[in-house]
Order: C-alpha cells, then structure tokens, then sequence
C-alpha cells in the first residue's frame, strides 16, 4: 500500500490547477475591465455641478462632452425638463478641470449640419472668480441648420422679385426701353441737351446762353486786370499805402520820444513840488519862530516904555 | 372533399409541429433550472465531479483560446482599418474610435465567440451526450438521477458557458488595445481620450445590456445543444439529427438576443 500520488492523481491535480488559471484569468480581466469601466467613466474623481439653461436641447445627449479649447472638461450627467418648460442640462465637470469655469465664462450649444451637437465653454477673462459648484447659466444655442429654412425662404423671395424684375412688362425693362431710346438721342445733332430738355428749342436758348455766358466772362476777366494794375500797380494804390504807413511808423516813433521827455518833466516838476512842500512846512515854523520873537520885542518895548519917563501911550508902529 | 382533408390533415400537422416545438422549449427551460439548481449545489464541486469541471473546462477553452484570440486580432484589425479610413475619407476621424468598439466590443466579438465555441465545443459535447443518453445513462427511473447530471452534463455546460465568457472577455481587451494603438499608435498621449471615449460609449445601460447579452449568449451556447439532444424525441419526418435541431435552435436563440440587446442599445 503507498501514499505515492498515482498518474492520475497527477494529472487531475494539474488539470485543477490549469482550470483555477483560466478562472482566475477570467476573474481578473472582469475586475480590470469593470474598474476601467468605473474610471472612465468618471466614478473616482471629484466633481462639481454645472446646470445650463437652454430652450431646447435636440442634440444633447447623456454622456456627451463639454469642451474648453477644444478639450473636454465635462460630461453631461443628465438631461431635465423643468416646470417652465426650460431644458436644465445637468453637467459633472471634474475639480481639476473646473478652474477653467469662471463666472464671466460663456456656454454655447452649437448643432452642426451633419447632426453632431457641441457644447463649447469660453473663458474670456481667467482672472475673474471660479465658478461655483451647482452653478446655472444660461447656454447660447448656435444652430447651423436653423438658418436653412429661413435663408430658402429669403432666396425665393429674392428669386420672385428677379424674376418680376426681368419680365418683358416690368419696370427694368420699361427703363431699359427709355434708356435705348435716350441714347439713340444721344446721338443725334443734339446729344445729351436734346435728351435732357426734351426738345431742340430749348437746347438752342442753352447754347446760346452758354455763348453769352463766355463773353460776358471774358469781360470780366478784362475788367479784373484793370483793378489789378490800379491797385497792384506801379503807381497803384498798394505801394502808396505802404510808404503812408511808414511815415506814420516814424511819426509814431517821434511822437513816443516826445513823450518820454514829458515823463522826464513830469518827474522833475513832482520833485520840485515835494521841495515846495518841504519849504512851505520850513516857513511855518519860521513864521511861529517870528511871532514869538517879536512877541518877546513887544514885550521888551512895553517895558521900556513904562521905564521911560516920556512914555508914549503903548502903540507899536509895525513897519 | 379530397383536397379538404388534405388541407386539415397539413394543418394539423403544422399545429402538432408547433405545440412539439414550444414544449422542447418549456423542457429546455426546465433542465436549465435542473442545471441552475445543481450549479447553485455544493456538492456539484467535490471529488469526481470537480475533476471532471476541471477537466471540461481546460480541454474546451485552453486549446483554443490562443489561436481564436489571434483570429479575431486580425479581422479587429482588418475591421479597424475598414471603419477609420472610411471615418477619415468622410471627414469623420473623431467618431472612428467609437465606431470601432461599438462595432467590435459591443456587437462582433461577443457573438463570434459564441458561435465558434457553439461550432467547436457545444455541438461536440452535444454528441457525447446523445451517446451516453442513448445508452440510458440519463434514465429517469435511476436512483439517484442527479449524479449523472452533475458527473456528465453540469461540467460540459459549465465550461463551454466559461469559454464562451473568456474568449470574450479576452478578444475584447486584445481588439480595444489594438484598435488604440491602430488610431493612436505606440504612443501614451491618446490614452485619456481614449478612455474618456470608453466612459462615453459604456453608459451604465449599455453595460448592463452588454454584461446581460454577452451572459446570455454564454447560457444559451452551453445549454441548447445539449437540452435539445436529451429532450427533443426523434421524429422520422425530420431529416436531420437532434444535434442539428439543437444547433438551429441555438441560433434562432442567439438572433433574438442580438435583436434584444440591438433594440436595447439602440432604440
């Protein structure tokens, strides 16, 4: 009896161990590409909501990209109708890329002509604050394909108004008639004239007024050369002035001599009057200083005369 | 009066012909709970039993696991440059890598892997089992019945179910790196597009009907076959064997969950 593994044994272990590869095998590729799955689609990374407001939102669809210089930066999340009938276009944008959100940026929902629908955000000004998380902004919708029927609808109205416009009865060709007719006018002995006044007579009063007209310009122009050699002539009035206007330079230049010698005598005649002044204040003081003198003489007389034995009745002749 | 009978006579035929063909299904779907119950059992992987799953399960997938992962490597990469050339000639280069896995991951690979697995292990595994049935192995009136069934057929349908999911599984992973490398070439820079591509194409619904399909596709390849070689009775009108009546079973089962999982993704 041996406990030795047999062939068989051997090989069924090797089988059960070939079979635990193949499902593990299985199992791991199952978990790499479930967490891949849960990666990209944004699961482990943080996050923050953006709301944009639009009044219609054909195109959008969940999963779609919101791109910032043409690099995407966002993800829809979901699409919502909200009780005014306003489409909320729900937006997860990851935290590393919400930095290039700021309240300024603006949010456009463009549809192209093959069908495919971009939200664009821009940024103008990057120093301006971060956006908040849950932000609401309304989406600016560019719809190439929105124009279409408009722009057909001008262009029939354009094509009706050229083809009116072409008709043998229509006002173009009626002008184009008037027009031909005119410029076989022009031809004739008459030309443009005869086109423009309608009849022979009145372009041959334009002719002959034309004629006057010259002549009465050559007279003119005779009558301006006369006035020109009398004022600009040799013996014109023009030099006369001029000469007139230089003797009145120098008379002016005499005259404002003359009148700085008045000045000098003025100053002269204030200074002797400041001497006359002082004078006459002088005179005043002799004057008191003469009345006190004779004051005292007066006195002295009166003295004498009491003293003197033929005394005279006090009188003071004053000479 | 003739042509009456005659009438009645087909008509009744077409109804009995009908009748046998749902109640093959109602039987299909009753040993498919048989097998459930007995996958969900313990004792389905002790002993004998587990050395017979072992053994199933390397000889239907290990041989060809490498050489079918190079076949679909190439038509990947035949299909790739079909989608981006086309995508690039009509100025649609961006859409091309989501194309590719839509077109590959999502649709091609799981059904190829179930029709080759179908075509190189069912129907063989079928086989054997109509032999051991016809020799009465799987006769009802034995004690124990269960033990055949877990000794026999649980292994056989266990691992074609598992080849199927693993060469999947596998051919997936090989046709996305390539269609990466096919776009991106040997290069890092395009990986976050490329997964962000990823996340965009596999919303959780579409993962959901993905992982349902590719999952029902492994279950009907590993159980039709079989149910059909035990549980549809000989008829002498038909022609063909039972292995074949399974096979054509088996695919009008894979088109209704290509079109159920197609309406799912796309309607």
């Amino acid at each position: 009896m041996s406990n030795e593994p047999t062939p068989g044994s051997r090989t069924s272990e090797s089988l059960e161990f070939r079979a635990a590869l193949l499902v593990g095998l299985l199992v791991v590729l199952f978990a790499a590409s479930a967490a891949y799955l849960l990666y990209a689609r944004g699961v482990f990374e943080p996050s923050q909501r953006l709301v944009l407001l639009s009044d219609d939102a054909e195109g959008v669809t969940v999963g779609m990209d919101l791109t910032f210089a043409g690099f995407p930066i966002g993800r829809v999340r979901g699409i919502e109708l909200s009780a005014d009938g306003t489409t909320r276009i729900i937006i997860d944008v990851p935290r590393k890329d919400a930095r290039w959100l700021r309240e300024s940026s603006v949010f456009t929902l463009t549809r192209g002509l093959v069908g495919n629908t971009n939200l664009r955000a821009f940024s103008g000004v990057l120093s301006d604050p971060p956006l908040p998380a849950g932000a609401e902004r309304r989406v600016l919708v560019g719809d190439a394909t929105a124009e279409i029927p408009r722009l057909v609808s001008e262009t029939r109205d354009l094509i009706r108004n050229l083809t009116q416009l072409t008709s043998t009865d229509s006002a173009l060709a009626a002008t184009l008639g008037n027009l031909q007719s005119a410029s076989e006018r022009i031809k004739g002995p008459r030309g443009a004239l005869g086109v423009l006044f309608g009849n022979d007579a009145d372009a041959q009063k334009l002719v002959v007024t034309l004629d006057r007209t010259n002549a009465l310009l050559a007279r003119i122009d005779g009558l301006a050369a006369k006035a020109d050699q009398q004022v600009f002539g040799a013996e014109g009035l023009m030099p006369e002035a001029r000469a007139a206007i230089v003797q009145l330079n120098a008379a002016l230049l005499e005259a404002r001599e003359s009148l700085k010698k008045i000045d000098a005598i003025l100053v002269d005649a204030q200074a002797i009057a400041g001497n006359a002044r002082a004078a006459s204040t002088d005179l005043a003081a002799l004057r008191a200083e003469i009345d006190a003198n004779l004051r005292k003489v007066s006195g002295m007389m009166d003295e004498v005369n009491r003293r003197w034995p033929f005394a005279k009745p006090a009188e003071i002749k004053l000479p | 009066m003739t042509s009456l009978v005659s009438s009645w006579s087909a008509l009744s035929d077409l109804g009995r012909s009908a009748l046998e063909w749902f109640a093959g299904w109602g039987r299909i779907i009753l040993f498919s709970a048989k097998l459930l119950v007995l996958a969900l059992s313990p004792s389905s992987y002790r002993g004998p039993n587990l050395a017979a799953l072992a053994r199933h399960l390397v000889n239907d997938t290990a041989p060809i696991l490498l050489w079918f992962t190079l076949l679909t490597s190439i038509i990947s990469l035949v299909i790739i440059h079909i989608v981006v050339v086309t995508s690039v000639s009509y100025g649609l280069s961006r859409f091309a890598l989501e194309m590719v896995v839509r077109v590959l991951v999502l649709e091609l690979i799981p059904l190829t892997a179930a029709m080759f697995v179908a075509l190189r292990c069912a129907l063989p595994n079928a086989a054997e089992i109509s032999l051991l049935n016809a020799r009465g192995v799987f006769d009802g009136t034995s004690a124990n019945y269960a033990e055949p069934l877990q000794r026999e057929i649980l292994p056989r349908v266990m691992s074609v179910t598992f080849s199927v999911l693993l060469l999947a599984a596998v051919s997936c992973v090989v046709a996305a790196a390539l269609a990466y490398v096919w776009v991106h070439g040997l290069t890092a820079g395009g990986i976050a597009s490329y997964t962000r591509t990823f996340g965009r194409v596999f919303s959780p619904a579409l993962s959901l009907i993905f992982t349902l399909k590719t999952l029902g596709l492994s279950l009907a390849v590993g159980l039709i076959p079989i149910a059909s070689v035990l549980y549809d009775r000989p008829n002498p009108r038909l022609r063909t064997s039972a292995e074949l009546r399974g096979l054509v079973r088996l695919f009008f089962m894979i088109l209704l969950i290509e079109i159920a999982s197609l309406v799912g993704n796309y309607v």
